[in-house]
């Protein structure tokens, strides 16, 4: 539980909880008492099954809804004012991409925002399709590209901005197993390449420990922080150690960190 | 650093809570409209409305003196009313029929069936007032009574629009099923009779609701417009035109409201069967 | 051969070709036996050949003009008028559903308006708004106005909010000011939907524009048809009126959805890839032909 209760850090969270008003007026507890730090160039996932908060955790730090109780710090400003300071990219579980807007157009869309010039939005946009390996599509409109394609415009979106953090909300759990295998290894091998400060939410353990230095694994009603997991595989990580009994071991010990036992 | 480390614990003010509360925008939902809707009877009554137009109490009454009016004329505006709804009815109910029959039939001729729908729907978008005038010629020995053949045309003017309509949605309902249905009806080796009772007919209704919602308003429209070319003096819609070119306008504006309100009571009518005959969608 | 028809079968075009020749035989049919029964045929149900022959005779009908050139002037009177009105009522749909996004009270105080106007019979108003007006050019115009207005202001607003919640939650992560939410977002995703307005507004507005020439004589296309019907002059002007303006409004439709693809990014690239280079772009284009089917907008918003 190294860190948990540290100030310093590239995000920090402290007794963040979230109650939102339900249709009958009845308040509901989403997350409770979360407290995290989160290192600069670390890759964090937030783990756990539906309905244990993560992605309002997420939206918290990304300031897309504000936590009702506690503190929360990103590169020691508010949410609000990192947001506004194009400090981090958001990767959302559906690709979000303009069907009016051709692939480099989109990769286009936030410089286009941070009044970058056309020359410079251009450029970043072409080098960023080149490193998720989308070169030859530019030109195409997103309903003739596959989700996996999809999805790795979204990626390269978000890296465009050259944001120090990047939030990711499930982004690979609509694609089928082989592309979202290739996508782990690509988002790895750029995220090695720029060192940002991920934090990956997934209900996928095998992800989770594939991905990532740490799992805050999180537990349903009230969603809370029930164990933070350090995976210590080496890097660069190759798809090999899956089959490892190293991983399987870690698997293992993150399936058992929930409260209550299983993971089901 | 810490300095920059302000609290800041959140709680909403208890002035947004409350504006935000369901209750209260339920409440601006209905208070907004109708504190519009009084604005400009107001306005109207006011005899404000009147110098926006650059008109006068003359060409537009005042509310009150409008429902005046009606209230005198009653009987008058009760077998006008009775006319124009016939024909808006009998064909919408006809035309709403065949236009499903058309579209059962172009769903079992998979390949020139569609083409063919495309022409059925293209007659919504011919003008009523061409197609009103050809329904007269047509019918001009249906029957030696004119107010008997002057119907016919009209109910067949009303029945082309509405038949348009229906044709096309129901096409729709009937051909746009949920993904993997016919093949699970496959897997049940069903007839095509079966297929369509089961699976088809079914998934149709909804769709059939989507064409009334269009095809209401339109029949009453068609109907009112159509009559304007009829031969036989009757209905709402001639009855607004013959008192303007008699300069009553006073008697025209109670029709206006009149058929104001029959198009808002049958679309409510409307809405209220399908809440019924749809309960099961949902 | 048996394949060759099969492919036909399967081709949009064929069918409604296929179809009208069908109606054509079938009128040609009716014509014949009316010619035969009836009394005076050309005013029930004249053969085709006989309104085509009227269309291109050199014969006067009228004030030294042919038939053709009197539908024709007649035309430009009444669609001139339309098609303005139709302008006008459109861009007053597109700036209304802008306000109601704009502003949520505007929104809720405008919106049961917004949706009684469709249930009440606007054509019926035309003679009220020719007396209001007084004048016949400006009651066309304003009637084509509104009954623009309303489909293409529900339609745009239906556009409007078909923005996803993560459009608005990724623009909120760059930071994006409320003009670009409107410019790169909101407008963009708007625009099939306003020409799903416009689809609907635009027969409406043809229509209007020929019901009110016949209210008052002033040479528009409604006004030459009812005098045709009185026999004022050749009855063959009167089922020239009527199939052109069926053509009219049938086309006005097609013709916006041709703006559509003009104006829609990407199709005319596509096709200008599919008709210059071959194979390569072929395959990307039917993909892209087989996505915009599915993607069907709703015919109209109720």
């Amino acid at each position: 539980m190294e860190g948990l209760t540290s100030t310093s850090g590239e995000i920090v969270a402290r007794e963040i909880g979230v109650t939102f008003q339900d249709n009958a007026g009845r308040d509901v507890q989403a997350i409770t008492n979360i407290n995290m730090a989160i290192k600069k160039g670390e890759f964090i996932s937030l783990l756990g099954p539906s309905g244990c908060g993560k992605t309002t955790l997420l939206r918290c730090v990304a300031d897309l809804q504000e936590p009702t109780e506690g503190e929360l710090w990103v590169e020691g400003m508010t949410p609000k004012e990192a947001r506004l300071q194009h400090k981090f990219g958001f990767v959302f579980q559906q690709p979000v991409l303009f069907d009016w807007r051709t692939v480099k157009k989109n990769v286009e869309l936030p410089l286009e925002m941070m009044y970058q010039t056309k020359k410079q939005r251009g450029d970043r946009a072409e080098k960023m399709l080149e490193l998720v390996g989308l070169s030859a599509f530019k030109d195409h409109y997103p309903r003739q590209l596959s989700g996996g394609m999809q999805q790795r415009v979204n990626i390269a979106r978000a890296f465009g901005i050259k944001p120090d953090i990047l939030l990711m909300d499930e982004p690979f759990s609509a694609l089928d197993e082989f592309t979202k295998e290739k996508l782990h290894e690509d988002l790895l091998r750029i995220w090695r390449k720029t060192n940002k400060t991920v934090l990956f939410v997934t209900h996928n353990i095998q992800e989770a420990v594939f991905l990532s230095d740490r799992i805050c694994v999180l537990s349903p009603h009230p969603g809370r922080l029930s164990a933070i997991v350090d995976v210590d595989l080496p890097r660069p990580r190759t798809l090999e150690m899956k089959e490892s009994e190293h991983f399987n071991e870690l698997v293992k010990i993150v399936k058992n960190s929930f409260e209550g036992g299983s993971f089901s | 650093m810490e300095e920059r480390m302000r609290k800041y614990k959140r709680r909403k003010s208890i002035l947004r809570r409350l504006s935000e509360s369901p209750k209260a925008q339920k409440v601006e939902t209905v208070m907004l409209p109708v504190a519009f809707g009084i604005l400009v009877v107001a306005l109207w009554q006011g005899k404000i409305l009147h110098r926006l137009f650059h008109t006068d109490t003359f060409v537009l009454p005042v509310p009150t003196k409008i429902f005046g009016i009606m209230g005198g004329i009653t009987d008058k505006v009760i077998g006008n009313t009775i006319d124009t709804l016939l024909v808006a009815g009998i064909g919408l109910l006809l035309g709403s029929i065949i236009g499903y029959l058309v579209a059962v039939i172009a769903s079992f001729l998979p390949n020139m069936g569609k083409g063919g729908l495309t022409i059925v729907g293209a007659f919504a978008s011919i003008p009523i007032a061409a197609l009103a005038p050809v329904m007269n010629n047509w019918t001009k020995d249906v029957s030696t009574e004119a107010s008997f053949r002057s119907m016919i045309s009209k109910i067949l003017v009303v029945l082309l629009i509405a038949a348009a309509n229906m044709g096309l949605n129901a096409y729709r309902g009937l051909t746009e099923l949920k993904p993997y249905a016919l093949d699970l009806m496959a897997t049940y080796a069903a007839s095509k009779r079966r297929i369509f009772v089961k699976l088809q007919l079914p998934n149709s209704l909804p769709y059939v609701f989507i064409a009334l919602k269009v095809s209401v308003p339109a029949s009453i429209m068609t109907a009112i417009v159509s009559e304007y070319f009829a031969e036989y003096i009757t209905g709402i819609g001639r009855q607004i035109r013959e008192n303007i070119v008699l300069a009553q306008y006073s008697i025209a504006w109670v029709y206006i409201t009149v058929a104001c309100m029959i198009g808002i009571v049958s679309y409510a009518l409307l809405m209220v069967i399908q809440s019924l005959v749809l309960k099961r969608y949902r | 051969m048996k394949s060759t028809l099969q492919w036909l079968a399967r081709q949009t075009w064929f069918q409604v070709l296929f179809w009208t020749l069908v109606l054509i035989g079938a009128w040609e049919a009716g014509a014949t036996l009316v010619e035969m029964t009836k009394r005076m045929p050309a005013n029930i149900m004249p053969h085709l050949y006989q309104i085509l022959q009227a269309a291109f005779s050199g014969q006067e009908v009228s004030g030294g003009m042919t038939a053709t050139q009197v539908v024709l002037k007649a035309s430009a009177a009444t669609l001139g008028r339309a098609f303005l009105g139709f302008l006008l009522g459109a861009l007053a749909g597109y700036m209304l559903a802008f306000l109601m996004k704009l502003s949520g009270v505007i929104e809720k105080m405008i919106f049961p308006y917004l949706m009684l106007i469709q249930l009440i019979p606007v054509l019926g108003l035309a003679p009220i708004i020719l007396a209001i007006t007084g004048n016949i050019n400006s009651s066309r115009l304003v009637i084509a106005a509104i009954l623009s207005f309303y489909p293409v202001a529900t339609n745009t607003l239906a556009g409007f909010k078909s923005v996803e919640k993560d459009k608005y939650d990724l623009m909120a992560t760059y930071a994006a000011k409320k003009r670009n939410m409107f410019l790169k977002v909101l407008i963009p995703q708007s625009i099939p939907y306003f020409f799903t307005g416009l689809k609907v507004a635009a027969p409406m507005a043809v229509t209007a524009s020929i019901l009110v020439d016949t209210l008052q004589g002033d040479g528009g296309l409604g006004c030459i048809l009812s005098q045709a019907l009185k026999h004022a002059m050749s009855i063959y002007v009167f089922w020239l009126i009527v199939f052109f303006s069926a053509f009219v409004g049938i086309f006005s439709s097609i013709l916006i959805h041709w703006v559509e693809l003009l104006v829609t990014p990407g199709v005319v690239v596509n096709l200008l890839r599919k008709l210059s280079i071959g194979k390569e772009a072929g395959a990307y284009g039917r993909k892209n032909e087989k996505v915009q089917k599915k993607k069907k907008y709703p015919s109209s918003v109720v």
